[in-house]
């Protein structure tokens, strides 16, 4: 069941994340502006993924591509 | 003098082949020009006189001995600052100076200097090709040549400002979220995004190895066709590279469109677009009609996320790849290329890879749903009027999502299915900029579009206008 009003992530885990990764600290109010972007994408995955993945690895995507290519 | 501006490429090609002009003829008359319009356009980084005589030398003594080199033998080309040659400078747009990527030449590179082009410089480009709006911080913005306060688009600002401004005949391009499809459309050129895994990549700067596309921009549906049969085709040193056997392009520029079926979304693409806009696309597409196709209306199944999900991939991707930089000399990007990559830091692994997984099924069901009542998709290549540079120079501040946003909002979609889309000229706004439109294909339906473009071509005028800057 899909959360009606999911939690934003916020600016200081964006930071945090960050900065466990070796980076340079964030400027607090460009965090926010990430973590907005990053949930609106995270957003999408979550919405998109209806199934299952089992049967999948990345280089299904390429096969995939040669069996719907345009027939000549 | 036959300047970019009084011939195709195709024609280029053929009035050296017959002897009409030598290839240094040409290559100095486009350097001559280069020179003339950058400092306006600042459309080049690096304007590369000798190398560019010493190859166009080199074409002229293989034709006096009777030896041809290829398709391009002899023609001024040029290309986005990003493909690695061991013996030219790149700059990927970028004042970090890096290692050479390879001992090699780009694979592209290669191509075209097996099929004889001449390469005039390296062309501008946004700062590691992550940016729609061609603002470059160390090396200036680029300009649109039909009105230079008006932006020339990215990542590939320089192929479409150089090819529109008839500098070069036709330029190289990447596009990892519209940045050949942008510019082509701001500019009023054409411009390929091939199929994924359809041109290698080796070589060339990677920002996103899910994303990135390399393609042409050029005048004409010929063209295009001449420069895809070039560097098309399987290439041992990228394996993602597809084995699918090279159609003739250009042969299969005159297969006749009447009786194909074109589908206009009812959805997403043409929500909230421009009026001026929307009767151009109405004018196009009554000129395809003319040419006996028939549209019908397609319902898309969940676009809006699809930009999302292409971003997903190219900010985890561009993460990694610019980790180590980012970590030691971060304060050599600007705030906006910093930002952006920074995205990549907050997406959780298992979010990218369930983005990755699901390109397989996301494109078969796209796929399916369209392309079972169509042959080909229409949508604006750009929803908005062409912006000014001084409204999108927004930094990494408040409207910087928005801005970007909103560029990329038709192209990035296909970055992510990794269809073929293809940005064509259709007419000039009331303001004097370009609109384009987008065609998009089945996997490696490159073919169709071509001939598609062609035979609009063929019936309008707008592609042998040129901007107004002698």
């Amino acid at each position: 069941m899909s959360d009606p009003d999911p939690p934003a992530l916020t600016a200081e885990i964006v930071r945090i994340l960050a900065r466990l990764e070796g980076h340079a600290p964030l400027e607090a109010e460009l965090a926010a502006r990430i973590a907005a972007n990053v949930t609106r994408a995270l957003g999408a995955v979550a919405a998109s993924a209806t199934r299952d993945l089992f049967e999948l690895q990345p280089s299904s995507y390429l096969a995939e591509l040669e069996r719907l290519a345009e027939r000549d | 003098m036959l300047l970019p501006g009084r011939a195709t490429l195709v024609e280029a090609a053929a009035a050296i082949a017959r002897g009409d002009y030598s290839s240094v003829e040409l290559t100095r008359a486009c350097l001559e020009r280069a020179a003339r319009l950058n400092g306006a356009l600042n459309c080049f980084v690096r304007i590369e006189d000798q190398a560019a005589l010493a190859q166009a030398a080199a074409a002229d003594a293989a034709r006096a001995a009777g030896r041809a080199l290829g398709p391009l033998h002899g023609v001024p080309v040029a290309l986005k600052d990003m493909f690695h040659d061991p013996a030219r400078a790149t700059s990927f747009g970028s004042r970090l100076q890096r290692a050479p990527l390879s001992a090699a030449a780009a694979t592209v590179v290669a191509r075209l200097d097996a099929a004889g082009a001449v390469r005039l410089g390296a062309l501008s480009m946004s700062e590691f090709a992550l940016g729609p709006t061609g603002h470059n911080e160390f090396y200036g913005p680029c300009r649109n040549p039909w009105n230079t306060a008006y932006i020339a688009a990215g990542s590939s600002s320089g192929a479409g400002a150089a090819t529109a401004a008839r500098i070069a005949f036709a330029a190289l391009g990447s596009d990892s979220g519209g940045s050949i499809r942008l510019p082509a459309a701001v500019c009023g050129v054409l411009g390929l995004k091939p199929t994924y895994a359809r041109v290698s990549r080796a070589g060339a700067m990677p920002l996103s190895w899910s994303a990135d596309h390399i393609g042409p921009l050029a005048r004409t549906a010929a063209d295009l066709a001449r420069l895809l049969s070039v560097i098309a085709g399987h290439d041992p040193a990228d394996p993602s590279s597809s084995h699918r056997a090279v159609p003739d392009y250009e042969a299969r520029l005159g297969a006749g469109i009447g009786g194909l079926v074109v589908g206009v979304p009812q959805n997403f693409f043409f929500s909230g677009v421009d009026a001026e806009l929307q009767r151009l696309i109405d004018a196009a597409l009554a000129v395809l009609v003319a040419r006996g196709v028939r549209l019908t209306t397609v319902e898309l199944p969940e676009p809006e996320r699809l930009a999302d999900l292409c971003l997903t991939l190219l900010y985890s991707e561009a993460a990694a790849l610019h980790g180590h930089a980012l970590r030691t000399r971060g304060t050599e990007y600007s705030p906006q290329v910093r930002a952006r990559i920074a995205t990549g830091l907050a997406i959780p692994a298992a979010a990218y890879l369930e983005a990755l997984l699901l390109r397989a099924p996301l494109l078969r069901s796209f796929v399916c749903a369209v392309y079972s009542s169509c042959d080909v998709l229409v949508t604006p290549t750009l929803a908005q009027p062409v912006p000014t540079l001084a409204a999108t120079d927004v930094g990494a501040g408040t409207d910087m999502w928005a801005t970007i946003g909103a560029l990329v909002r038709c192209t990035a979609p296909f970055n992510y299915l990794g269809l073929p889309a293809l940005s064509l000229p259709i007419g000039f706004s009331a303001n004097g900029l370009p609109a384009g439109l987008q065609l998009v294909g089945r996997p490696f339906a490159e073919a169709r579009l071509l001939a598609i473009a062609a035979a609009y071509q063929a019936e309008t005028t707008w592609h042998q206008r040129a901007p107004a800057l002698d």
